[in-house]
């Protein structure tokens, strides 16, 4: 009995579970799971981004990202890691001064980070492409369902413009020259195509028509020689539209001869007939010809008003083929319309296949860090205010072992991101 | 004996500083950016991106390991932790490089086996193609890249 109560005052002592303070070990907790969190997110965008058709997934250009704006964030968030583990260097020898203007430091260059990060929010808004629908303007494919937007959303400034026309204001010059550029890309680019798609004798035709209002508007920065393709078609089309006119003419005077022949011969002949003839049946049979010819004639007008509709539709495709193969324009076409100053306005619909995806694990990845930076941030708030002399230097170590897992996070998405 | 006072000196306490030093910040700083110049690089390289993309992801990757080790051995002060770091990084690590490892044949290599009917519900793919008829290689030229699917198509019915 004595030996057993001995045995327990020597032996039993009190034992922490993990030799670290709580604070730290709870912020360690804390990072265990946020390392899982992103790795989730991560690992998603590596099996989407791996698992989208091969070589769909768009290159950095396509989507407006700048490695090199990248690359400075990266720069800024290093730099922020090494001032905050100065200032809990200071902190430590119980130099408060120090500390505080080395959190200074941190803060801004998080600030900077933000910064950053929220000019590229804004131009990849400015170009049309967000997270999701409505306000994303991206399709994977240049299908009917992209004409039908491209053409939808032309249509709704027309709308807007002729509406202000119509109204008291009236245009001013620049909407006027909008509203020319819209009808322009509206009726010689969108509708024509969408005419020669539904006229096309096969697949691949229909395919080729709509795909060059895809590359005319938005090309890929990757895709090899895609104005080479667009000019080849371009000039393809035309050698076509040329042939076609030059044939329609043709017809034109023709159909134009039949209906004056009918007009003034044949249908005056056969009222004269008609009248003169006294037999009742036979007179009946002479005025069902004049019904006749006179409907002929009607048909004829039509096919003339027709013909002459094309030929008009003809020569607007042809005076933007000679905009869009201008060599003065060549280096805004390259950039496709939605990059031309005159054009971008518009902001058309973009074929960028696997956009979309692109899209929504772009935006997933850097605001969920792009929240971190700003809960980092409010944490150097109350840093900021507090002194940072050795007795809080532990807060500080605290702060920093989260803010470098920021970084570290940071780390593993520039590249994933912006370069690969 | 040890006390839970004793610990808080050791975690907070100021003898700890001559674990990192100011220089060694700076030099672990410095190999970052380095080792983010060689990724920059690496990503921006046109031979490798279109010859060997597998090196030059994988290279990317190691680059990214580096510098995240270097940041949590130094920066987070990791290596000089007591054994405790293990406890709480192993784990997570593990479930993480798991996830990746399950996700990656599954999902992210499915589109290697697509039916060809399910193409054509998908973005058509890019690929590069040698050697078409001649008939197919004009309208290739004009198509660009997204004629494949359809290519393929008169292929097979021919």
């Amino acid at each position: 009995m004595s030996h057993d109560v001995h045995h327990a005052a020597v032996k039993l002592q009190y034992q922490p579970s993990l030799p670290l303070g709580n604070g730290k070990l709870c912020l360690w907790l804390f990072l265990s799971t946020e390392i899982m969190f992103f790795a989730g997110l991560i690992g998603t965008y590596i099996v989407l981004r791996f698992g989208a058709p091969p070589g769909t997934w768009p290159k950095p250009h396509d989507v407006h990202l700048v490695e090199i704006i990248g690359a400075l964030n990266t720069f800024v968030l290093l730099m922020s890691s090494v001032t905050i583990v100065l200032a809990l260097e200071s902190s430590r020898n119980n130099n408060a001064g120090m500390a505080k203007a080395w959190m200074v430091a941190t803060f801004l260059l998080g600030s900077v980070f933000l910064g950053v990060k929220a000019y590229e929010y804004k131009e990849k808004f400015r170009h049309g492409i967000y997270p999701a629908k409505p306000h994303s303007s991206i399709y994977d494919k240049a299908d009917l369902y992209y004409l039908q937007a491209c053409r939808q959303r032309l249509e709704g400034i027309q709308k807007d413009l002729m509406d202000q026309k119509a109204s008291t204001e009236g245009l001013s010059e620049e909407q006027q020259e909008q509203l020319t550029h819209c009808e322009n890309v509206l009726n010689n680019l969108v509708k024509f195509s969408e005419q020669s798609a539904a006229n096309a004798t096969d697949v691949l035709r229909q395919q080729r028509a709509m795909e060059i209002v895809a590359s005319a508007i938005y090309p890929r920065a990757h895709t090899a020689n895609s104005y080479e393709h667009l000019i080849d078609y371009l000039a393809a089309e035309e050698a076509d539209l040329l042939h076609e006119k030059t044939d329609l003419r043709k017809v034109i005077s023709e159909k134009k001869s039949e209906q004056t022949a009918l007009k003034e011969n044949k249908v005056p002949a056969l009222e004269k007939q008609a009248a003169a003839e006294q037999n009742s049946e036979e007179k009946a049979k002479l005025t069902g010809q004049v019904t006749a010819a006179k409907a002929n004639q009607e048909k004829l007008a039509a096919e003339i008003t027709a013909d002459n509709a094309r030929l008009a539709a003809i020569d607007g495709r042809l005076s933007l083929h000679k905009f869009l193969t201008d060599d003065a324009e060549k280096e805004h076409i390259q950039h496709g319309l939605n990059d031309h100053p005159d054009y971008a306005f518009l902001r058309l619909p973009m074929k960028i296949p696997s956009g979309n995806m692109w899209a929504s694990t772009y935006f997933l990845m850097t605001g969920f860090h792009a929240i971190h930076v700003l809960v980092g941030l409010i944490a150097f708030v109350f840093l900021l205010v507090m002194h940072l002399g050795h007795k809080r230097s532990y807060v500080i170590e605290n702060v920093g072992l989260y803010w470098h897992f920021v970084d570290l996070v940071w780390i593993f998405l520039f590249p994933l991101l912006y370069l690969f | 004996m040890t006390t839970r006072e004793d610990h808080d000196d050791v975690s907070h306490g100021g003898h700890e500083a001559g674990h990192g030093g100011v220089g060694k910040y700076i030099a672990v700083f410095f190999a970052l950016c380095g080792l983010t110049v060689i990724s920059y690089l690496v990503g921006n390289s046109a031979t490798l991106r279109e010859k060997t993309p597998g090196i030059m992801w994988a290279m990317m990757m190691a680059v990214s390991c580096a510098k995240a080790s270097l940041v949590i051995l130094f920066f987070m002060h990791l290596k000089w932790e007591a054994n405790w770091k293990y406890v709480l990084t192993v784990p997570a690590s593990i479930m993480s490089i798991f996830l990746m490892l399950m996700l990656i044949p599954d999902i992210g290599l499915r589109t290697r086996w697509y039916a060809e009917e399910r193409w054509l519900y998908a973005p058509p793919p890019v690929e590069k193609h040698e050697g078409h008829e001649a008939a197919h290689a004009e309208e290739e030229k004009a198509t660009g890249d997204e004629g494949n699917i359809f290519e393929k198509k008169t292929k097979a019915s021919h």
